[in-house]
C-alpha cells in the first residue's frame, strides 16, 4: 500500500510540474512567433485604432510575465481561457470534439495492439519450426521500422484503393458510422505498436519457459494447454503494461500524423487551424491536453501494473 | 544451443553461441546500401531533380524506375537527391543530443548534489512530457519557413532547432542512469581514493563506458528524427518545396495515391529498406544472448 500511496504522490506532483511547465513553455513559444493576433483576427484594412483596442481586450497589452501568470492562474480554476479567433469561445469546448476523435483513435489502437501482439507474440514464442520463429522476427523487424504514417499510406493504397474494404480517409462524424473510418488508421498505429508488444511478449514467455516452476509443471505431467494459459501466458502479458505506458507519446503524436495522412478531425488538424490564425489560447490549450493525457496514461499504466503484479506491493 | 537440448528434450533454456553477427552485418549492410544509392546515384544520373522530364504521373519504367510525379519529374532521382538532404539532417538532428545529453546526464550522474540532481531532473521530465510534434511546429512558425542555416534548404533550421531543444534530455536521462551504475564500480571507486580531479573521473573515465549505452540509443533514434523530418510536411511544415525531401514527396504522393502510387510508395519503400537495416543494428547491439525454446 505504501508503494502505491509513493507513486501516486510522486506521478500528482509530476502532473502538477508538467502542467505548470508546458503551460509557461508554450505560452512563451507561443507569443515569441511572429504576428501580432489581434491584426490576424481584424484584418490587415483594420485601424490601428481597432487594433490596438482589441489588443487591450484580449490582455495582450500586458507584460509577457502577466500574462502567463494569468493564464498559470486560471489553470489551476480548470479554465483554459477563451479563443481569440473565435471570439468569447471557451477554449476546451472549441478542443473537445477533435480530442474525442484523437483520442477514439489512441483507444482503438490501443486495443488493436494489445490484442494483436500478446496473439502473436505468444504464438512466436511457442512455435516449434525454427523457420516459422526465424520469419515472424524478421517480419517484426521490418513492421517496427515502418513509421505509422508510412504504414499509413500502404494501407490507404492496398485496403482502400485497390481492395475497396475501406473509405480513404474521411469521418462520418457520429458513432457508429465512424467506426467505418477509424480501423484502417488504426491498424497504421497497430503495425508498430502492435510489433513491439508481440516482441515483449515473445521475450517474456521464452524467459518464463525458463523458470524452474515452469519446469516443474511439466515434470508433474500438466497438460502443455494448461501450462501454457496458466503459467505462461499471465507472466508473459506483464511488461505489456509498461511498455504500453512508455509509449503513450507515441501513441498520442503518432495519432496526430497518422489523422492526417487520413484526413480525420483531430487534434492535429484543429491545431494547423489555431496557428494559422494565431490562435494562441487554442495552441496553448492543444499543447496542455496532450502533455497531461500523456502523464496520465503513465500514472494508469503505473497503477495497473501494481494491480497485475503483486510482486510490486511486496518489495517496496 | 542443440546440445542442451538434445540432453532434455522439452522446456530448456539454450544459449546462442554466437551474438546475432549475421544480424548485424546484414543491418550495415542494407544501411550502407541506402547512403550509397544517395550518394552515387545522384552523380551517375545527372537528371536535375526540379526539372521537367516526361508526362505528369507516368508509371515506373525503364526510363523512369520510380516513374514521375504530379508536374513530370523524375521520382527516382528526387527520392535518392532528398536522401542525401534527410540523412544529413538525421545525422545532424541526432549527433548534437546524443553529445550534449550525454555529456549533461555524465556530469548529473557524478555530481555529489542532491539538489541539482533532483532540480535537472523534474526539468528533463518537463521536457520529456512536452509533445515533440507541438514544439517542432512552434518553432516553425516562430522562426518562420525562410530561416535558413546558409547550406541547408529552408525549413530545416527549424526541425533541428526543435530537435536539438527537446532531444538531449532522453540522452541525459540514460547517462544519468547508467553513470550511477558506474558509481558503483570499483574502478571508479578507485579513481576517487586515488584522488583524481572529479573532470578528470568524469572525462577519462566516465563518459568512455556510458557512451556506449547513449550511441546504442542514438542509432535508434535516427530512424525516428528521419520519420519526424518526414512526417512534418503532413502536418503544414518541414522542408519547403520545390527541395526534393522524403516527406514532402510522400506527401504529394498522397494527393494521389490511388492513380499513382509509385510516388508516395516507392520512397515508403525506400524508408523502409534504410529503417530495417537500423532495426536490425540495434537488435544485434542490445540482443540478450540467452533464449529458451518451448519444444
Amino acid at each position: 500500500m505504501i508503494a502505491v500511496l509513493r507513486i501516486l504522490l510522486g506521478r500528482v506532483l509530476q502532473i502538477v510540474l508538467v502542467a505548470l511547465f508546458v503551460t509557461v513553455g508554450t505560452g512563451a513559444l507561443v507569443r515569441l512567433i511572429p504576428g501580432d493576433p489581434a491584426r490576424a483576427i481584424l484584418g490587415s484594412r483594420a485601424s490601428p485604432e481597432a487594433v490596438s483596442a482589441l489588443r487591450g481586450e484580449l490582455g495582450l497589452d500586458l507584460p509577457m510575465i502577466q500574462q502567463l501568470g494569468e493564464s498559470v492562474a486560471k489553470l489551476f480554476q480548470g479554465d483554459l481561457g477563451t479563443s481569440f479567433a473565435v471570439r468569447g469561445q471557451d477554449v476546451l469546448s472549441l478542443i473537445l470534439p477533435a480530442l474525442a476523435v484523437t483520442a477514439s483513435l489512441a483507444a482503438v489502437a490501443l486495443v488493436f495492439s494489445i490484442v494483436s501482439g500478446v496473439g502473436v507474440g505468444l504464438w512466436l514464442a511457442l512455435v516449434r519450426r525454427p523457420e516459422a520463429d526465424l520469419a515472424g522476427r524478421l517480419v517484426m523487424t521490418v513492421l517496427l521500422a515502418l513509421p505509422g504514417f508510412m504504414a499509413g499510406l500502404i494501407l490507404l493504397y492496398v485496403v482502400s484503393v485497390q481492395l475497396k474494404l475501406a473509405p480513404a480517409g474521411g469521418w462520418a462524424g457520429s458513432w457508429p458510422g465512424n467506426a467505418r473510418y477509424i480501423w484502417l488508421p488504426a491498424l497504421a498505429l497497430t503495425i508498430y505498436l502492435g510489433s513491439l508488444i508481440a516482441r515483449a511478449v515473445r521475450q517474456a514467455a521464452l524467459d518464463t519457459i525458463g523458470e524452474p516452476f515452469v519446469q516443474a509443471a511439466r515434470t508433474r505431467g500438466v497438460p502443455r494447454s494448461r501450462i501454457v494459459l496458466r503459467h505462461i501466458l499471465p507472466n508473459a502479458i506483464l511488461p505489456v503494461i509498461p511498455l504500453v505506458g512508455l509509449n503513450a507519446g507515441f501513441l498520442v503524436s503518432g495519432a496526430v500524423i497518422v489523422e492526417s495522412v487520413f484526413a480525420l478531425p483531430g487534434l492535429g488538424a484543429k491545431l494547423l487551424e489555431a496557428m494559422g490564425s494565431r490562435d494562441l489560447p487554442v495552441v496553448q490549450g492543444i499543447a496542455l491536453i496532450t502533455a497531461l493525457s500523456i502523464v496520465v496514461f503513465n500514472l494508469l499504466a503505473d497503477l495497473a501494473n501494481i494491480a497485475a503484479d503483486p510482486r510490486l506491493r511486496r518489495s517496496h | 544451443m542443440a546440445v542442451v537440448a538434445a540432453e532434455a528434450p522439452g522446456l530448456v533454456p539454450a544459449r546462442r553461441r554466437r551474438p546475432r553477427r549475421l544480424e548485424l552485418r546484414v543491418g550495415i549492410g542494407l544501411i550502407a546500401a541506402v547512403i550509397l544509392a544517395c550518394v552515387v546515384i545522384p552523380i551517375v544520373n545527372t537528371t536535375d531533380p526540379n526539372a521537367l522530364v516526361a508526362a505528369p504521373l507516368q508509371p515506373p519504367s525503364a526510363q523512369h524506375p520510380f516513374g514521375t510525379d504530379t508536374v513530370g519529374r523524375d521520382v527516382f532521382i528526387r527520392v535518392f537527391t532528398a536522401g542525401r538532404l534527410d540523412l544529413a539532417l538525421a545525422a545532424l538532428g541526432v549527433i548534437v543530443p546524443l553529445v550534449t545529453g550525454t555529456v549533461i546526464g555524465t556530469v548529473i550522474g557524478a555530481s555529489r548534489s542532491r539538489t541539482l540532481d533532483v532540480v535537472a531532473m523534474r526539468f528533463t521530465d518537463g521536457l520529456i512530457a512536452f509533445p515533440f510534434m507541438i514544439v517542432v511546429l512552434l518553432i516553425v512558425l516562430i522562426l518562420g519557413p525562410e530561416a535558413q542555416i546558409p547550406p541547408l534548404p529552408p525549413g530545416a533550421a527549424s526541425v533541428l532547432a526543435a530537435t536539438w531543444l527537446v532531444n538531449w534530455t532522453t540522452y541525459a536521462r540514460l547517462a544519468r542512469a547508467r553513470t550511477h551504475v558506474l558509481r558503483q564500480e570499483d574502478f571508479i571507486a578507485a579513481t576517487g581514493l586515488l584522488g583524481y580531479s572529479r573532470p578528470r573521473i568524469v572525462v577519462r573515465h566516465l563518459l568512455p563506458s556510458v557512451s556506449p549505452t547513449t550511441a546504442t540509443f542514438a542509432v535508434a533514434d535516427t530512424l525516428g528524427i528521419v520519420a519526424l523530418i518526414a512526417a512534418l510536411p503532413f502536418l503544414g511544415a518541414g522542408i519547403q518545396p520545390p527541395t526534393p525531401e522524403w516527406g514532402s514527396i510522400m506527401y504529394e504522393g498522397r494527393g494521389v495515391l490511388s492513380q499513382a502510387w509509385w510516388i508516395s510508395l516507392s520512397t515508403v519503400g525506400v524508408v523502409l529498406v534504410l529503417g530495417t537495416g537500423v532495426m536490425m543494428v540495434v537488435d544485434s547491439l542490445i540482443s540478450n544472448t540467452r533464449r529458451a525454446r518451448l519444444t
